[in-house]
């Protein structure tokens, strides 16, 4: 009976935290939708999207230049900070379950410098593919990430066989800190503007992109997340190690090559779309994992409803602290996410001292 | 079940495995022994194939282990080996339902009704259910065994390979695992194979054994495998005893070191003091003597170095007796006691060297009581070397001199204690009998002790 009703408290504990999540996210939503330099009342907002997505609504009149700002500028920026937050959170969390290494981010194994080299030299040499636009970054970029991944896959698969866990972090360095040169490189070229321009664009952000960002980065979205999500437990028996993963019947080097290819897919797109925004894909797995400990089954669908609340919030920060300015939304993040997961750490080594 | 033909295999190039063939039955507890290198888990991961075949075969239940796929092998095999690091703070609970990991079906592969049975199945015999909800990085070492233990018998496997499970555990958690263990080979047939360390151990547990050297097998067998001193000592280099278990029926090995102390070994004259004290006599050995005796205290074969004849006047309960060896500040385990209601000075005490042996003999004699049978209480040390064979014949040797002398004097005894000392000094004798030197001595020396002492007795009365 005690076990019964432990277990029910614990189900509902975690029935909770989605519910929480989701509200968390609705509520960022709106904030981000509600608070700018142009007030919009919530009913209207609210009214505007009912339209625009189910052609239901409910007010007479609605300001045309009102809907513009809401559905053409604030609700993309939103969604897309949503995508990007939500990306980089599970990107991290299916990576620090990979390499059972809790300092693992989604930039470790380079993808991401992949598809920031893409972008950088798209932005130092301001061309653009005919048919594609101003989309060319972007897919240049993912194009870039994903050929990124294909060199590290080589160099890991010829110096281990088995996709050896440190052979992936080397592989990831090493290509990581070589493109992390070029990009220096391309820098150092550069004019002035092309020098701010880009590092503008290395910090990140979310602004000015419109929809058609979003529907660049949601199909890389769904399939790397359905792709996590569907080898969650194989996630969860890593953590044994991959010797005893294999004595449970994984087949683990099937399980990492398709863990990385999801993750990868997510952080390229992420990166692709946003710039590489730091420690959101580091802290958030880790804050999931407190809260509802280390299986992966829920860590994965939290990380990304937390994360993409975060990067939203973030987002909101970066362009109301200054306003009518913009900070970069990296920024933000490192300057939340370093003391956030600063506190973790140490409340993680009291923790253990008072168990003990 | 596990059926292992001319198997040849490990790391690219040298193979470690060099052809060996080996069957091991149904529901049994096989032992696979040998030293550091032999090749032991490498057999281990041909089976679970983490290591390549490059010939013979492997077969489960009559068929080829190749042409199992993952899930299927790790429904029929479960392995616990040496402690595993897991990373991140997983509840037990949770790393026991990662077992279930080969029986899961459907797209969302979730824990169904049967699963959660099973896993609640296993924690209650595993015994860790009430610290479910611990992480199992905060548990002690032999919980987490037996937590990884829980996990293997979750995925409800026909075989379970151990690979030195209880490596670093100490011996009431290595004792727990493998009752365990056992208990489920009996219960559910379970067929258990495993690689064991510690052969006194596996001798303890194991239903069969091979002996593996080199990557080839030597022996294949009953627990007599562990009998064959000098194929033990030729694997492992230590030179080995087999010794009888006290109450099951099954061998144990003692280790020598190769390293022996250097021995102080004073002439054997030298290498005792005897005191006299007002109810006791005291014989105190430098070095422990090897000793067979049948005293009240410190009886059977073993190491003693603390010798009295005590008077008094009742037979002590246990009780009393431990009083009296924390009052004389005498090790209890250490010391032989004999007891006697006579008088101290009846005590003769003869040294001599007899065929050239250094010997000395105490002898008390308690025969001058009227209507009651007497007895000769006799503690003999002699500076040799005896077998425990060779000490079994000094006993009877001794005992039917004393008998002799006794005849001859015409006084029936009843209870008599005896106690041979050994220093072990010298060449080992492997046996004593009235045709040797040793044997002569010891019959000469009870002999005329006898004698003197059962005098000295009648004399004093």
């Amino acid at each position: 009976m005690r076990n019964l009703s432990i277990q029910k408290l614990l189900s509902n504990k975690i029935i909770w935290l989605y519910i929480l999540s989701g509200g968390l996210l609705l509520g960022t939503s709106l904030l981000g939708l509600f608070l700018s330099s142009v007030t919009v009342p919530i009913p209207t907002i609210l009214h505007i999207i009912s339209e625009k997505v189910f052609h239901i609504g409910w007010l007479e009149e609605v300001q045309k230049n009102e809907e513009m700002i809401i559905w053409n500028i604030r609700l993309p920026r939103v969604v897309l900070a949503f995508c990007v937050g939500a990306s980089l959170s599970l990107a991290g969390a299916a990576f620090q379950g990979l390499l059972r290494n809790p300092l693992a981010d989604p930039y470790t194994i380079g993808v991401s410098s992949g598809a920031s080299l893409g972008a950088v030299i798209v932005l130092f040499f301001q061309f653009s593919i005919i048919g594609l636009g101003t989309f060319t970054l972007p897919i240049v970029s993912i194009i870039s990430g994903l050929l990124t991944l294909l060199v590290v896959f080589g160099l890991v698969r010829l110096s281990s066989r088995s996709l050896a866990v440190e052979t992936i972090i080397l592989a990831g360095i090493i290509i990581s800190s070589f493109i992390g040169a070029l990009v220096s490189l391309i820098i150092s070229l550069g004019d002035k503007d092309a020098m701010t321009q880009i590092i503008y664009w290395l910090y990140g952000s979310v602004g000015m992109r419109g929809w058609d960002y979003v529907q660049l980065i949601i199909p890389f979205m769904i399939v790397g997340a359905f792709i996590l999500f569907y080898h969650y437990r194989e996630l969860n028996a890593l953590a044994l190690g991959e010797e005893a993963a294999d004595h449970i019947g994984v087949d683990v080097k099937r399980g990492k090559t398709f863990v990385l290819i999801g993750a990868s897919l997510l952080t390229g797109a992420a990166v692709a779309v946003s710039g590489s925004i730091g420690f959101v894909g580091l802290v958030i797995p880790h804050l999931v994992r407190l809260i509802v400990g280390p299986n992966h089954r829920h860590v994965l669908p939290l990380s990304m409803l937390i994360g993409g609340s975060f990067l939203i919030s973030a987002d909101l920060i970066a362009r109301v602290l200054i306003a009518p300015k913009e900070l970069p939304i990296g920024v933000i993040t490192a300057l939340i996410g370093a003391p956030v997961f600063a506190f973790l750490l140490i409340r993680e080594r009291i923790g253990r001292g008072s168990n003990r | 079940m596990i059926h292992i033909q001319n198997l040849v295999g490990g790391y690219s190039k040298t193979p470690i495995i060099k052809g060996i063939d080996l069957e091991i039955n149904k529901s049994e507890f096989f032992a696979l022994l040998g030293p550091n290198g032999s090749g032991k888990t490498t057999i281990f991961k041909l089976i679970t194939g983490q290591l390549p075949i490059i010939s013979g075969s492997i077969s489960i239940a009559g068929k080829e282990i190749s042409s199992f796929s993952k899930l299927e092998k790790a429904k029929k095999i479960a392995v616990l080996t040496q402690e595993v690091q897991v990373s991140f703070d997983y509840t037990v609970e949770e790393i026991v339902s990662l077992g279930r990991y080969p029986h899961q079906k459907g797209i969302l592969k979730n824990l169904s009704k049967h699963d959660l049975e099973v896993i609640e199945e296993v924690m209650e015999i595993t015994k860790v259910s009430e610290f479910r909800k611990k992480q199992f990085r905060t548990i002690s070492g032999g919980e987490k065994q037996r937590v990884l233990l829980a996990k293997a018998l979750a995925q409800e496997p026909e075989i379970l390979l151990l690979d030195e499970p209880t490596n670093h555990l100490d011996i009431k958690h290595t004792f727990q695992i493998l009752d365990l263990l056992k208990t489920h080979q009996h219960v559910k047939g379970l067929t258990i194979f495993s690689i064991l360390h510690d052969l006194n151990v596996a001798s303890l547990y194991a239903d069969r054994f091979a002996l593996l050297n080199n990557g080839s097998l030597l022996e294949v067998g009953d627990v007599n495998l562990l009998r064959n001193e000098e194929q033990l000592q030729h694997v492992y280099q230590v030179q080995v005893n087999a010794q009888s278990h006290p109450t099951v029926p099954k061998p144990q090995l003692l280790m020598t070191p190769k390293f022996v102390e250097e021995a102080k070994s004073p002439s054997f004259v030298n290498g005792y003091e005897i005191k006299q004290q007002h109810d006791f006599v005291h014989v105190h050995f430098e070095q422990p003597l090897r000793t067979i005796s049948n005293g009240i205290v410190g009886d059977g074969i073993q190491w003693l170095q603390h010798f009295c004849q005590v008077h008094a006047a009742y037979n002590p309960s246990n009780e009393e007796l431990l009083q009296w060896f924390e009052q004389k500040d005498l090790p209890s385990k250490q010391t032989s006691v004999m007891m006697t209601t006579q008088r101290l000075e009846n005590i003769v005490v003869v040294e001599r060297q007899v065929e050239g042996i250094q010997m000395m003999i105490m002898a008390m004699s308690e025969v001058g009581m009227k209507g009651a049978k007497g007895k000769v209480n006799m503690m003999l040390f002699m500076d040799a070397h005896f077998s425990d064979g060779a000490l079994v014949n000094g006993y009877m040797i001794a005992t039917e001199a004393k008998m002799k002398a006794l005849q001859e004097l015409n006084i029936a005894t009843s209870s008599d204690s005896l106690l041979l000392g050994l220093t072990q000094n010298g060449e080992v004798q492997s046996s004593a009998s009235l045709e040797n030197r040793v044997g002569k001595a010891i019959h000469d020396m009870v002999y005329s002790a006898t004698k003197e002492a059962v005098q000295k007795n009648l004399q004093l009365v």
